[in-house]
């Protein structure tokens, strides 16, 4: 325990403050000797040791003050130290203290944050570590508002920390442990105040499972001696206790009579509480000795979405049948097997596509020494697991124990075993840096652990009896019934009854412990794998090495820890040419329809345990606020993201069969197939020794492995999306989706899904088939040259006759891809448009096109949606036809229209002699000027827009380069100007965006707001903090935001208002998706990219319209602020306050907005085309 | 290592000099006895031109109004303005040198000129290195006025040799180019200085300059290719610290201490607080630094002389790209354990390379003295550690980042 307290512990009130202050104040303490370092003996010369020197350091050391130390660490290191005499705490303390300081200068590394947007840690394809500085600077007290919601959220760290060790325990069935633990906090005063009655709760719920009653009666005094209440849980897991021992009547009398006394219903129990296990049943059988009629409350009738953007969606009236699947009930039972079996074995392994080419005995031999290796490692990896796990249970006896202990026993030691040789496999000969491999193998454990419960509770018996049922809802051969996806599913699990609930009770794991369990692990396999050094050339001498070693790189003035594996294994590795790829069983698509979204913490996957939304590392306050909603609110989100997921997917053959011949061959840069490494230039031939190479040759080198580096990671990004393309080439598979914290939507599934680039694309087809219908064939040809980048100013009608024209180069391209004339290469995206070919060519050639049945999916694509929906809010006249929200006959572009302003304002200052505009004469074009209008939108300043404009004027070769600087500096300018002029009220509405954001942010608050759907957002910005992990091969410093710090003014001011037209954005792809769905038609997106069937083009293109419409009829600036006005300006918080006034003054005047009559959208063709 | 403490100087000299000097900066020439000076020229000694050196209040103003001509806000730049503290500087420079024929001096950053003048005036010849445009006109007129005594070269010290390939855009410049320029030839690495440099580190860039320079120095390459060339750099006190750390010393002792320390020769010759200097900032500000961990009051002014033997035992301008390596990878964690180091790069037998070298085996590898580390490379060259192939391909990681 150190100093960190302060800092850490929760300061609900002044009593506790003190008294901490009191336990750390340092007082004399400082005289104390100093410490040993760890492994200082005494036989050292006196020249190594300075002892005065260390001496007056630690001095200094414990005057100061060191703050950035893990609220996890409190709780975790607090374990160590059993004795809770204060007198002794203080003297430990000051040694800790002491010794911490001296490891200052260590590594530090932010764990890289790959996980925020693709949800997946890409072994491969190197995410970039993101590095950290640590502040050590001195914290002023904060406000007294920030410290108490500062403080609330670093308990609830602490708690989680306490409640997954407790956890843990009723894992393992150890009550004896579960309440030692428990009693380490209950008897210090000081952290007592981390426990909760949930704590306490856990403990009983074990003891209860056991049949100890007595325990239980312990433990509910033990509450009333600390005066917390006890809570329904407590009651039930007493109940159930006594169900289970068959209780004598009054004993159960007593308990309901308590029960009612702290204000509770019997009901309440079932209405409420989480049951695992027979919990339920035995709580039921407990009130029935009492009360033998006793029936079960009827469940809550289902409420319905109020929001008047989908009251029609919601009426009972026009609910329409679920579209139904193209599979039977029993094909759909089949499918869910197999998902079921694939997630229970957490990974699966497949065949890579490069698995035809022909094996070497090269690689035959170096297969075998590795499969020698590796079954050798199993053992000296089991056997390092082991031994660790004796010495730490050893630990136990001994006055604390060790935290990671209960960790480590949660599943089989070949569990982890198998872990870890699998991290092993994927290493890149690059390596990894240490942050981001403990976090993969922590989570890597966290998952099997939720799969085991999972199973352990019944929960997974449950979903499966559920989802048998739930099928009928999608598949062909059943009743239609008349309910949506979510609605279906909650009514059997009402209907249900009794069983486990689905719901898992609450048991994440704190990031900081994910990473210390990783940690640990990555220590045991650094030193327990090891490889014979003669293994490549038998004549040296034989001598077992490392196979992986430990270094630093730096990064200017960082350091970050490395973990390389060694030369000799990367080339057995790569000898070897494995292909078999292993992936999370939640890398792959599913293979039946995913479980329905319900709540934030059900849906998508059977057993993989997956947010409804993403979110950067250790950041809780989504999930908060998602907890905190009333979940009729998040009603049409998990509907749309249903619908989303619950579209069906089909490999095009022909086309991966393309790709992967390309692949296998030499790939193709210009087609964006990456080539095997093979195929990098080698660099010229230097001289063996390198230590007589010149600079240019090391730089040539470095170069060289840049490149290869670079080329491998795309190499193996390719690799994965094919090879799980080739696994499901002849399956049906399907996308769960869920979102960002913005509510923009993504697949779940990191390496293959509809997002990726053209290759990835082109390879989907949708399962379902529809006619093309008597307009299909042409929406494919217009769709061709949308593809093709050719075309884009002119009118459809065009595009088509365009397509009409070059019929001849389309089939040319669908029949002989390879040899033909090759048109489809030269297009944007060429693999969309060789599929759109072949499929033009299919449907061309059949007798009837409008009855040929077609699987591709036809794309409509927003112009420029972030300034649409500007247009659109500020009802900007100019804008909006700029933008194509008014109906014109070709195409307009706002890119062309802002070059235009621009040049006009260029000339009227060149007549009057700017020297600059008149030097720009000639040089204003579209292309000078689409970056800057683009990114407007996302908040460019005038900073970035001058280096945006600087790079497009260097390009142009004429510009007299002496120019540049003020030529740039002029023309961002006068865009920003051209901006406002066209649209003038989006620049207001951009600007009192981000002015009420800052005033938001210097309050000390994090900026929120409520999307159309009801969907509640919290900007996850905040000043970064770094916590020190100090393990035993390096200390890691790892950025966490979950200790609830000061939101980070900058960001939350600049990047609300592109966040906020992102929440419009998904909120008008929800409702398009919503009401394509009530028309029976496939809907996906990728963003502001709407994907459906040809024949259902007009239909989506119409609903999107009318939604884009329905959406800004509402007042949507005038809700938000209102409802920011709530939160922040309620009066009676603080209403004195200077910034209150401020806030209150710039969050009421909402900016005036213009004449656009914002019913011409429905009209406009090229809104969205 | 000599690095005795230097009285604080001329801190109020900027008080006393307050009142502000209408005179232009023409420089006034007096009578020059021509063959008197051929003489002493030859011997690097010219006599003095009897420049007037402006007082403090105008120097600031020469900044200022530098500084108004610029487009885009110039990096934070200290001078020197104060006239006393400019003859303190030059006393120092002129210190301890050999009877011999004087090396020239170049003067990095000179701004208004106020250090150029003294020196001039005490019959140093002077290359002025200006990055700074503004402030060449001045520079030029004084160059023109004298008679070879000084030569001004438009170029940024801090940005010699870039390492971003394709044409160099002055201000930054080659550095063969500046020697040429200024007519220093190379000479040998035993031979003497064959040129002083002045100059005061930026701030922002202090410790990367740092490293830049040492990486110049191990590999004989920019500057360093001409010879031992001996800097006279005002560096912050905290990083003068790190420089002249002791073994054990925590914090203060780094890898780049152990770096210096084996390359070159250390002496402080002076310390100055930081309120002397005037900064290039509009408002006039000084900019003080702050510093949590080592005390950082004042600039030091710093003689880096390159050891003459640094290359006579087992380092080599080749192979010392692995020795910088090398003792950066065990000072990322200073209380390490040397052994577990060793063990931890798949060493064979480091337990008894080390008793060879009489290292203790719990021996931490910040209480290593700097000679140590070189003893323990040079051992590690001979046992064939290197030849690793991996060992080899992370020290050409390493360096991708601040050389090359």
């Amino acid at each position: 325990m150190t100093v960190n307290k302060v800092e850490l512990a929760p300061l609900g009130n002044d009593k506790y403050q003190d008294l901490l202050q009191k336990v750390v104040a340092p007082g004399p303490a400082e005289e104390q000797p100093a410490p040993r370092g760890r492994g200082e003996s005494p036989v050292r010369p006196s020249n190594w040791v300075e002892k005065s020197k260390k001496e007056m350091y630690i001095r200094q050391l414990k005057v100061e003050r060191k703050l950035s130390i893990a609220a996890s660490r409190l709780a975790l290191e607090g374990q160590t130290k059993a004795k809770p005499k204060p007198k002794r705490k203080d003297k430990a303390k000051a040694k800790a203290k002491a010794k911490k300081r001296l490891k200052r200068p260590k590594a530090k590394v932010a764990a890289a944050q790959s996980q925020s947007h693709t949800g997946s840690h890409n072994v491969y394809a190197h995410s970039k570590p993101r590095v950290v500085v640590v502040k050590e600077a001195a914290k002023a007290q904060r406000p007294q508002t920030v410290l108490k919601n500062k403080d609330s959220n670093q308990h609830k760290v602490l708690q989680q920390t306490i409640q997954s060790n407790l956890e843990c325990f009723l894992f393992l069935q150890q009550p004896e442990e579960a309440e030692r633990f428990l009693l380490l906090y209950h008897r210090s005063p000081v952290k007592r105040r981390l426990l909760n009655v949930n704590a306490y709760n856990i403990v009983m719920r074990i003891w209860a499972r056991k049949g100890c009653l007595q325990r239980i009666n312990r433990l509910f005094s033990m509450l009333e001696s600390i005066g917390l209440q006890p809570s329904l849980d407590s009651y039930a897991a007493a109940l159930e206790c006594m169900g289970r021992n068959q209780s004598c009547t009054e004993a159960i009398q007593r308990c309901m009579q308590q029960l009612k006394n702290d204000g509770f219903h019997v009901d309440e129990l079932f209405q409420k509480c989480l049951f695992e296990e027979d919990e339920k049943e035995n709580v039921l059988r407990a009130i029935r000795i009492v009360q033998p009629n006793y029936q079960l409350p009827p469940p809550p009738s289902p409420q319905t979405c109020k929001s008047s953007l989908l009251r029609d969606f919601y009426s009972k009236e026009k609910m329409v049948s679920y579209p139904k699947l193209d599979f039977s009930v029993q094909e759909l039972q089949e499918r869910f097997q197999q998902q079921l079996e694939m997630e229970l074995n957490n990974t699966i392994t497949i065949e890579s596509v490069e698995s035809t080419k022909p094996l070497t005995p090269q690689a035959i031999k170096a297969r075998k020494l590795l499969a020698t290796l590796r079954s050798r490692w199993h053992d000296s990896i089991l056997q390092a697991l082991q031994k660790s796990k004796h010495s730490m249970s050893k630990l136990k006896t001994a006055s604390g124990y060790n935290i990671l202990y209960p960790y480590l026993c949660l599943l089989p030691d070949e569990e982890y075993v198998g872990i870890m040789l699998q991290i092993l496999n994927t290493l890149s000969p690059q390596g990894e840096s240490l942050a981001v491999l403990a976090r993969e193998l922590g989570s890597k454990v966290y998952n099997r652990y939720i799969t085991q419960r999972k199973l352990r509770s019944r929960q997974l018996e449950k979903v499966q009896e559920v989802y048998e049922d739930y099928i009928h809802l999608l598949a062909k051969d059943s009743q239609p019934d008349e309910y949506l996806p979510r609605e279906y599913w909650e009514k059997l699990v009402a209907e249900g009854g009794f069983g486990p609930s689905l719901n898992l009770k609450d048991c994440s794991w704190p990031y900081m412990l994910i990473m210390r369990l990783g940690m640990h692990m990555l220590e045991l396999l650094v030193h327990a794998v090891k490889v014979p050094r003669n293994a490549l050339n038998p004549h040296l001498e034989h001598k077992l090495i490392p196979v992986l070693y430990h270094v630093y790189s730096f990064r200017s003035s960082w350091q970050v820890g490395l973990i390389k594996p060694h030369p000799i294994f990367s080339q057995i590795v790569s000898d070897a040419a494995e292909t078999l790829l292993t992936f999370n069983s939640s890398a792959m698509p599913m293979l039946c329809p995913p479980v329905p979204w319900t709540s934030p913490h059900f849906g998508a996957f059977v057993l993989n345990d997956t947010k409804l939304m993403r979110f950067v590392d250790g950041a809780i306050q989504h999930q908060l606020l998602l907890e905190q909603c009333p979940p009729v609110n998040l009603h049409p989100v998990l509907d749309a993201l249903n619908q989303l997921g619950n579209c069906a997917w089909k490999i095009n053959q022909p086309v991966l069969d393309i790709i992967i011949s390309i692949f296998n061959d030499k790939g193709n840069e210009k087609l964006d197939i990456p080539p095997p490494i093979s195929e990098v230039p080698r660099p010229p031939a230097t001289p063996s020794n390198s230590s007589t190479w010149n600079k240019s040759q090391k730089h040539e080198l470095l170069l060289y492995k840049k490149k290869t580096a670079e080329m491998h990671s795309l190499r193996m990004d390719a690799l994965y999306k094919l090879s799980i393309a080739s696994y499901v080439r002849d399956k049906v598979f399907w996308f769960p989706h869920n979102m960002d914290f913005r509510g923009r939507t993504y697949p779940c599934p990191p390496y293959f899904n509809h997002l990726g680039n053209d290759v990835t694309r082109a390879i989907l087809l949708f399962a379902e088939g529809k006619p093309l219908g008597p307009k299909g064939l042409d929406w494919l040809k217009i769709h061709l040259i949308n593809l093709t980048g050719l075309k884009k100013r002119n009118p459809l009608q065009e595009r088509l006759e365009y397509a009409n024209e070059i019929m001849e180069e389309i089939l040319d391209s669908a029949d002989h891809p390879l040899t033909g004339r090759k048109w489809w290469m030269n297009t944007d995206e060429p693999w969309q448009a060789l599929a759109c070919c072949m499929e033009i060519a299919k449907a061309s050639r059949s007798p009837d096109p409008a009855a040929y049945i077609s699987h591709f999916p036809v794309h409509q694509d927003g112009s420029c949606n972030g300034l649409q929906h500007y247009a659109a809010l500020g009802r900007d006249l100019i804008g909006a036809i700029s933008v194509n929200l008014m109906p014109c006959n070709v195409p307009q572009d706002v890119y062309s229209a802002v070059a235009q302003q621009v040049e006009e304002f260029r000339k009227k200052d060149a007549e009057q002699g700017v020297k600059i505009a008149q030097v720009l004469q000639g040089f204003i074009s579209r292309k000078v000027v689409k970056q800057t209008v683009m990114t407007v939108v996302y908040g460019v300043t005038r900073y970035g827009g001058r280096l945006q404009m600087e790079k497009r004027l260097k390009e142009i070769d004429a510009f007299p380069e002496e120019y540049l600087w003020e030529a740039s500096h002029y023309l961002v300018k006068q865009v920003f100007n051209g901006i406002k002029e066209m649209f003038s009220a989006t620049r207001d509405i951009q600007n009192w965006l981000t002015e009420s954001a800052k005033l938001i942010a210097q309050s000390g608050q994090t900026v929120e707001w409520v999307t159309p759907l009801g969907l509640p957002i919290v900007q996850p910005y905040y000043r970064s903090k770094s916590t020190v992990l100090n393990c035993s091969m390096q200390h890691l410093s790892v950025k966490s935001s979950n200790s609830n710090q000061k939101p980070d003014t900058v960001k939350q001011k600049n990047a609300f208002p592109p966040n906020f037209i992102h929440s419009l954005d998904s909120t008008h792809m929800m409702l398009t998706a919503l009401h394509c769905l009530r028309q029976g038609m496939t809907f996906v997106s990728v963003h502001d990219c709407y994907w459906t069937h040809a024949l259902t083009v007009d239909i989506m293109n119409q609903i999107c319209r009318q939604q884009f419409v329905a959406l800004h009829s509402e007042k949507i600036l005038q809700d938000l602020s209102k409802f920011m006005l709530e939160k922040y300006c309620r009066p009676g918080r603080e209403t004195r306050a200077p910034w209150q006034k401020k806030l209150m003054d710039q969050l009421s005047n909402v900016p005036k907005t213009g004449k656009f009559n914002l019913k011409e959208v429905m009209d406009s063709t090229y809104f969205f085309s | 290592m000599l690095a005795g403490r230097a009285p604080p100087g001329a801190a109020g000299c900027r008080r006393l000099l307050a009142a502000a000097l209408a005179a232009g900066l023409r420089p006034l020439l007096c009578g020059l006895r021509p063959c008197w000076a051929t003489a002493r020229r030859a011997a690097g000694q010219w006599p003095s031109p009897g420049l007037r050196v402006p007082e403090a209040a105008e120097a600031e103003r020469l900044v200022q109004q530098a500084q108004q001509l610029q487009r885009i806000r110039a990096p934070l730049r200290r001078f020197i303005a104060c006239p006393q503290l400019a003859r303190t500087v030059q006393r120092c420079l002129q210190g301890g040198a050999s009877p011999g024929p004087r090396p020239v001096l170049l003067e990095c950053a000179p701004g208004p000129g106020i250090l150029t003048r003294t020196l001039l005036n005490a019959g140093v010849r002077v290359v002025a290195l200006e990055s700074n445009s503004a402030f060449l006109p001045n520079l030029q007129s004084l160059e023109n006025s004298l008679d070879g005594q000084l030569k001004v070269i438009y170029g940024d010290f801090f940005r010699l040799d870039p390492l971003v390939t394709g044409t160099v855009k002055p201000p930054a410049m080659c550095s063969d180019k500046l020697f040429e320029t200024m007519g220093v030839a190379a000479v040998p690495w035993r031979a003497d200085v064959p040129l002083k440099i002045f100059g005061i580190l930026p701030q922002k860039k202090e410790r990367n300059t740092l490293w830049r320079l040492l990486f110049a120095l191990y590999e004989c390459s920019s500057i360093y290719r001409y010879g031992r060339v001996e800097l006279n750099i005002f560096i912050s006190e905290k990083e003068y610290k790190v420089l002249t750390a002791k073994p054990g010393e925590v914090r203060a002792y780094q890898a780049l201490t152990i770096l210096w320390q084996v390359g070159c020769e250390i002496q402080l010759l002076h310390m100055e607080p930081w309120s002397s200097f005037v900064t290039n900032l509009k408002n006039g500000g000084r900019a003080l630094p702050k510093s949590t961990w080592l005390p950082n009051d004042h600039l030091c002014l710093v003689r880096l002389t390159p050891q003459q033997n640094l290359f006579t035992g087992g380092l080599k301008p080749t192979n010392s790209s692995t020795f910088i390596f090398m003792v950066k990878q065990c000072l990322a964690r200073p209380r390490s354990r040397l052994t577990d180091r060793l063990n931890s790069w798949s060493l064979d037998n480091g337990g008894k390379l080390l008793r060879e070298l009489e290292i203790p085996d719990n021996a931490e590898t910040r209480n290593l003295y700097p000679e140590d580390y070189r003893r323990l490379f040079e051992a590690l060259q001979n046992s064939n550690m290197f030849t690793e192939t991996w060992f080899h391909d992370e020290v050409l990681d390493s360096i991708r980042n601040i050389n090359l």
